[in-house]
């Protein structure tokens, strides 16, 4: 995938994010764009490890600070104790608007993954997507007990009980983009 | 009596105090290597007085290091939550294992540096190297390995490698929240005490202003601090600050935005920067750097000054053209610079021109520069605010919410077609960023 490209699937994945009401801050758009990358299998080629609140790309990071540089993003303030939201700008519209052929090609990838994520806060971002990097990391021969363990060992600070749930969770997601994409 | 503590003086930080053992890293060969590398590449051609080398940045590092470590391990500053997610902040021989390993770490984060630092790394390496790769060849090298095991106890050279190049670099091995955090201490993008070192001293040796900061307030407010999140502040602990920290931590960030802008942006320490690449590519055998720690430690600035100014007065040597334009400053001249118009009409703008003067002039006449942002989008860490509780800094601050990404392109031709340059881009700038519609 070329810069552009990549650039067209993160403006259009925060946009997607924001028109479901997400509050679409940097976690926000760092784990969605972790499950559109590992799980849905668009070729966004970041390179993430396990940091900061889960799976974390540091040329993601890089790259969101260039959309705001080159005005294609911007920060929106949110009340008092939120932290602020990154927003698509006009110009990141007519950007998009020139990379036709890659928005219909990932257009459905990216709404599956807005869909499923929209509600979520950075908490349940942080043990869903180290959910879903355990499941990658101990493959699919592993019982759900065994990757809540393995969760709650690489993030002390989550519950067994929420690191279960966050498996189960992506479990079934993991099935319906298998059924819906075949990656 | 042999002395157990040496100091050495500094004009940023007065005195650096080493042990026995930290003092066989400062005389290993890797370290000594460090007082012939510019900290700021050529950026002497233009502020004179930069002239400082990598060695005493490091020796800074590993000063303001101590500091943080000692600030944000003390009883008083640890909350008992923060305790129940890094265990090892109630054991004090762990505490003194990690503390020593931090300040090796702090020393030994740099000596990967090719000549003249960061000017010439990328296009002059294999593919998959760069400084961070070199750095953990030499930590996990024979030298280094000797003085990882004559401590008391010994130091895993693992630990040490993830300490000095954080885990962007350390891929392959896997940070706990306590390792993660002291890589933050060195490497972080908030408060890595690299950048407050390499800030202060730049500033200090290029004589501006800017990159100063107020860092004894600001290491005094370090804490550790569950990160903010949607459910009551149990998120994983990570660098931050007391609300009282908060404005010189916005005076940090401000001091890098600054700096970049007037100083490490410069256009004609950037030209500089092409240029001795330029000359590189044709004096290297091959046109790369060799990536053996031997070939690593034989070649140095010294080198690299004494070629230049060699093949700068004799046509027939590689790299003739380069390095006249070096030594007898006729570098390139700006006919373009990144510009906030042209950026809302194509971000990649100043690419385009540069490929269209390329087009027009040839491209020995022609030379591009970027600088992409790295780091934040917005600096995010937690601060602990006087109720107690601990919020994300961009909501208690709004300075931090504007400072803006450092970022700068250029095109650069050679002076002797700069008016002609000039009057094409006139005529043409506007046409040539035009953006196109993407092809199927």
């Amino acid at each position: 995938m070329t810069e552009p490209q990549q650039i067209t699937v993160l403006l259009q994945l925060a946009e997607e994010l924001r028109k479901r009401g997400s509050w679409c801050g940097e976690t926000h758009i760092q784990k969605a764009s972790y499950f559109l990358q590992e799980m849905l299998a668009v070729p966004t080629n970041y390179d993430f490890i396990l940091y900061k609140h889960g799976p974390f790309s540091f040329d993601l990071r890089d790259a969101l600070a260039l959309l705001r540089a080159d005005g294609l993003l911007e920060i929106e303030l949110r009340p008092y104790p939120y932290s602020p939201s990154l927003v698509v700008t006009e110009g990141a519209k007519r950007f998009r608007q020139r990379h036709p052929e890659t928005l219909g090609r990932y257009a459905g990838q990216i709404s599956l993954v807005a869909d499923k994520l929209e509600s979520k806060g950075v908490a349940e971002l942080e043990r869903l997507a180290t959910a879903l990097y355990v499941s990658l990391e101990t493959g699919a021969g592993s019982s759900e007990q065994d990757r809540a363990q393995r969760l709650v060992e690489l993030k002390p600070h989550v519950s067994l009980q929420q690191a279960q749930e966050a498996v189960e969770t992506v479990k079934r997601f993991q099935e319906e983009a298998a059924r819906q994409w075949n990656p | 009596m042999a002395k157990n503590f040496h100091e050495v003086r500094d004009p940023i930080h007065v005195f650096v105090r080493l042990d026995t053992d930290e003092r066989k890293i400062l005389d290993s060969k890797p370290f000594q290597r460090l007082r012939h590398i510019h900290q700021l590449a050529q950026s002497y051609l233009v502020y004179p007085g930069a002239t400082h080398k990598r060695f005493e940045h490091s020796l800074g590092v590993m000063e303001l290091a101590r500091r943080v470590f000692e600030t944000v391990t003390q009883p008083s500053a640890l909350t008992d939550e923060v305790k129940k997610l890094i265990p090892e902040l109630e054991h004090p021989d762990q505490l003194t294992y990690w503390r020593r390993v931090l300040k090796m770490a702090a020393l030994c984060h740099d000596i990967g540096h090719l000549p003249f630092s960061h000017a010439a790394e990328k296009e002059l390496l294999p593919e998959g190297w760069d400084h961070e790769r070199l750095t953990i060849d030499i930590i996990l090298g024979e030298e280094m390995q000797a003085i990882w095991n004559s401590v008391t106890p010994p130091l895993r050279s693992d630990d040490i490698v993830k300490l000095a190049v954080g885990p962007r670099k350390a891929k392959d091995l896997t940070f706990s929240n306590w390792e993660a955090i002291l890589s933050e201490i060195i490497v972080g993008d908030s408060f890595g005490v690299d950048r407050m070192d390499y800030l202060l001293r730049d500033a200090y040796h290029a004589g501006v202003p800017y990159g100063r900061f107020d860092h004894y307030r600001l290491i005094d407010t370090l804490r550790i601090l569950p990160s903010p999140n949607d459910e009551n502040n149990r998120g994983e602990p990570v660098l931050g600050v007391e609300q009282g920290g908060l404005e010189t931590a916005e005076a940090l960030l401000l001091a890098r935005y600054f700096m970049y802008t007037q100083v490490y942006f410069h256009p004609v320490r950037r030209i500089y920067d092409i240029h001795l690449k330029d000359f590189l590519k044709e004096w290297l055998p091959d046109g790369r750097f060799g990536t053996t720690t031997k070939e690593h430690l034989e070649l140095t600035d010294a080198e690299v000054t004494t070629a230049i100014r060699t093949a700068a007065g004799d046509k027939d040597r590689p790299g003739h053209d380069p390095a006249r334009r070096i030594t007898n400053r006729e570098h390139f001249r700006v006919l373009y610079r990144r510009h906030p118009k042209d950026v809302g009409v194509n971000p990649e703008a100043a690419l385009a021109v540069y490929e269209a003067a390329v087009k027009e002039f040839g491209d020995t006449q022609v030379r591009f520069d970027q600088y992409r942002p790295r780091g934040a989008a917005a600096p995010d860490f937690p601060v602990r605010s006087s109720d107690d509780s601990v919020v994300s800094s961009l909501v208690m601050s709004e300075v931090l919410r504007m400072i803006p990404a450092a970022t700068t392109e250029y095109v650069f031709v050679a002076p002797e077609i700069r008016e002609a340059a000039k009057r094409w881009r006139d005529i043409h700038k506007n046409e040539i960023i035009k953006p196109e519609k993407e092809n199927s």
